[in-house]
């Protein structure tokens, strides 16, 4: 078998919750040893947000929200706070390729641990902070979490119905676009160290990461003086472009002619072939100018229509058309799990249930998933011993100054 | 200076976002991207907008935004001499990326099997709604289909408004980004191996695990509550219409006090109602009157500057013109004036990450066919 991309790359994980967790899980699902790093007192509250009761042993362990973003990963415990703690984390940096924080900008220069400092230890090593405004600029410190970033990045102003307020997205949307950017600075950064032999600091602030995703508006912006608005589900030239109402609660299929053709077959599919050749609607011009009456006639054909079903039997025709899918829809959908998007996985604490693979199907050098995400503090012992070469009495140290602990202290996230 | 990925060759098929997307962070770090465009040139360059509302091929806003710091080769892949002089390019390059659906591309005969015959260390980023196989690869689809299929819009809007997709081109640009990704793994482990490999996008795929908690807890405890809750995931994390615009707050429970001191409300911490997170989402419409009522008094840039000062984790929503006039992103050197000999100047966002001086940079997007000559006389013979 092909040696997996990041075959060989250390990497040391400082991060927590969702943006950088995500981005070094895809670091390991292609092939990184990622070390992630929790204080005792500091853990990731991603294990507390698993909604299992506090009396289930070992819960922290347990919950799936953190085990789908950690696995492929080791877990050692340490307070960064304690000098015992910061010793540690600078050998252990001493001996990996990566170090990715996702900390609020201060909070690594305040621990002792800037960029100088750890450069002085390695040279080779990347360096990777994810911020979400930055580490300068006057609102370096302002914090920002996961539906902050995509206010700043100019993509609420421009989302939700025709002519209604700005709206958000459903999730915290800058949080997994961070966390898959992170993948391909890091590769990035490889590169260039493979080209001067050194590591280099990567600063990766998520407003800006989001905001490229906006850009053509701003550029659009700049020449033409006008503000772009929500539009809802249409488009600025075709229609129809929109999500239509299906049988059955809560369903929908979205349609999106972008040609001649594809309305045509639209029309042929509805039997109603007078529309494609009605003034109305005779190209995409006149289509977008009675886009409402067109609309309406595209409605009342889906409403006698299950999602899956009017997707289907648009598609035959060459009609792009996608049923709005729900999470259990995602689950079960065909396509997906004939192509192997959901895998059965099993967890020493957790138990057995599906999650998603690898997403990037690369065909000589899979994904794959090689480690359930670790218990917190699981690989203390590998990581100290084998790893750093410490001793019995360094690693005593290190539980007698309560910087590493085999449990975390729960009080944090009862 | 040498940016990090110079020395690549990249030959981009790619039309209007997600490919193109890919190719330009190509561009920016470093890599020569060669944009192969029809004879009638990328449909992103039909799409605007454009300066002065004039359609105009070299004008359009979205074609040069994505294409940014490219090279631009016509030929018509459909025409057997021009389709060889594209596989002899092809046999220069290290990557190349495409969104053409799998079986136009076949009909082409553009395909990983004939073009890795053809160039071994080949690395192919093939970026579709649905990937390479199954029962949806030859689906025809777009950005409104991804975000359908991907499961972004049911849970984005409100319920009785329906399903909503967010503003632009968001699936295409989270195939875009992912195919960046993971072609970058597949180019480092190229260089090593000397062989290339076909990387597979399927935005339906990239985007489907992502919707945060949703796909762990129904996959492992059974639970779903995937409504659509509009602006308000609770009445403390969401957006309130201001006095000049709307602001957003995301108060997890250590941000209420510094949140109430930065509004000037003390009296909602002694309020039992709102003692703790439990009680603020027991007591949820009440908590949201009071923030409407409060938010309607504030302007968006003095609260953004109190709250940043306070610790409070606010923002406001902000429009095209408040990126432009943004302190942070000015002294960041996020916004970069870039000219164009048709359609003048404009301010272009980048880079999304920042690696080291003189790291990343982008000249203007290409006129159409402006290289054809330089890059085909320069193919081997």
């Amino acid at each position: 078998m092909s040696r997996a991309p990041l075959d060989g790359i250390r990497v040391v994980d400082l991060t927590m919750v969702w943006a950088g967790p995500m981005g070094t899980r895809l670091l390991g699902d292609y092939g990184a040893e990622v070390i992630k790093v929790e204080s005792p007192r500091q853990w990731d509250l991603l294990r507390a947000l698993g909604l299992i009761p506090r009396d289930v042993p070992r819960w922290y362990n347990r919950s799936a929200y953190f085990n789908h973003n950690n696995r492929n990963k080791y877990a050692i415990s340490l307070d960064l706070g304690h000098p015992l703690g910061r010793q540690a984390v600078l050998d252990l940096c001493a001996k990996s390729d990566i170090l990715v924080e996702n900390y609020r900008s201060d909070v690594m220069d305040n621990l002792g641990l800037s960029y100088e400092t750890v450069r002085a230890v390695n040279p080779r090593l990347i360096y990777v902070s994810m911020p979400g405004h930055g580490k300068s600029g006057p609102e370096k410190d302002y914090v920002a979490y996961g539906s902050n970033v995509e206010q700043l990045a100019g993509l609420v102003s421009i989302s939700g119905y025709e002519d209604g307020e700005p709206m958000k997205t459903g999730f915290s949307y800058g949080d997994p676009m961070a966390g898959t950017a992170l993948v391909g600075a890091v590769a990035v950064a490889l590169r260039k160290r493979s080209r001067t032999g050194e590591g280099c600091y990567v600063e990766l602030a998520q407003r800006e990461n989001l905001t490229m995703f906006v850009g053509e508006l701003l550029v659009g912006y700049c020449l033409t003086g006008e503000l772009p608005r929500p539009m809802g589900n249409r488009h600025p030239r075709i229609a129809p472009h929109n999500v239509y109402r299906c049988a059955g609660d809560d369903r929908w299929v979205a349609i999106a002619c972008e040609t001649d053709d594809q309305f045509r077959a639209l029309c042929t599919v509805m039997r109603r072939p007078e529309l494609a050749e009605d003034p109305r609607f005779i190209d995409a011009v006149a289509r977008k100018q009675h886009e409402e009456e067109l609309d309406r006639e595209v409605a009342a054909w889906t409403a006698q229509r299950g999602h899956y079903e009017a997707m289907y039997i648009l598609q035959r025709a060459g009609v792009p058309a996608g049923a709005v899918l729900t999470t259990p829809e995602l689950v079960a959908d065909p396509h997906l799990r004939a192509t192997g998007a959901w895998v059965e996985h099993t967890h020493p604490d957790a138990g057995t249930w599906e999650m998603e693979a690898p997403p990037w199907v690369l065909s000589r050098t899979p994904g794959h998933i090689r480690l359930p995400a670790p218990g917190f503090a699981e690989h203390n012992d590998w990581v100290f011993r084998d790893v750093l070469g410490y001793d019995e009495k360094r690693i005593s140290e290190l539980y007698g100054a309560s910087v590493a602990a085999d449990a975390p202290d729960e009080s944090l996230h009862r | 200076m040498s940016r990090p990925l110079e020395g690549i060759r990249v030959v981009e098929l790619g039309t209007f976002v997600s490919a193109p997307y890919c190719g330009k962070l190509f561009a920016g770090y470093g890599a020569e991207v060669i944009k192969v465009e029809p004879p009638g040139g990328d449909i992103a360059r039909a799409h605007g907008p454009f300066p002065g509302n004039k359609p105009d091929p070299e004008a359009s806003a979205l074609f040069l935004y994505l294409n940014t710091g490219k090279r631009s080769v016509v030929l018509d892949p459909r025409d057997p001499g021009q389709r060889e002089a594209l596989l002899r390019l092809v046999e220069t390059a290290d990557v190349l990326v495409e969104n053409y659906r799998p079986a136009d591309l076949r009909a082409l005969g553009l395909d990983y099997a004939t073009l890795s015959a053809r160039n071994r260390r080949l690395v192919m980023v093939s970026i579709t709604p649905f990937g390479q196989t199954g029962p949806y690869a030859d689906f025809r689809g777009n950005n409104l289909v991804a975000f359908a299929m991907g499961g972004q819009m049911y849970i984005t809007g409100t319920l009785e408004g329906g399903p909503l997709k967010n503003g632009g081109y968001q699936a295409d640009y989270q195939g875009g980004l992912n195919a960046f990704s993971a072609g970058m793994l597949a180019l480092l482990a190229a260089e090593r191996d000397g062989t290339g490999q076909h990387v597979d996008i399927s935005v339906q795929r990239c985007m489907a695990p992502i919707l945060e908690a949703s796909i762990p807890y129904y996959c492992y405890l059974g639970q779903w509550n995937g409504i659509r809750r509009g602006n308000h995931m609770a009445s403390f994390i969401g957006i309130y219409p201001c006095a000049d615009g709307h602001i957003g707050i995301h108060l997890m429970p250590r941000n209420w006090k510094p949140f109430l001191d930065v509004i000037g409300r003390p009296d909602l911490a002694e309020d039992p109602r709102f003692a703790t997170q439990a009680d603020r989402v027991a007591h949820n419409d009440e908590l949201m009157a009071e923030l409407y009522a409060w938010a309607a008094t504030e302007t968006k840039h003095d609260l953004y500057r109190r709250a940043g000062a306070g610790r409070a984790p606010v923002a406001f929503v902000h429009t095209m013109a408040d990126l432009l006039e943004s302190p942070q992103l000015n002294a960041r050197g996020f916004l970069q004036r870039i000219d164009h000999p048709v359609a003048g100047e404009a301010v272009y966002p980048g880079p999304p990450w920042w690696m080291g001086p003189g790291d990343w940079d982008t000249g203007r997007a290409p006129l159409l066919g402006e290289h054809t000559e330089e890059v085909l006389g320069g193919l081997p013979r």
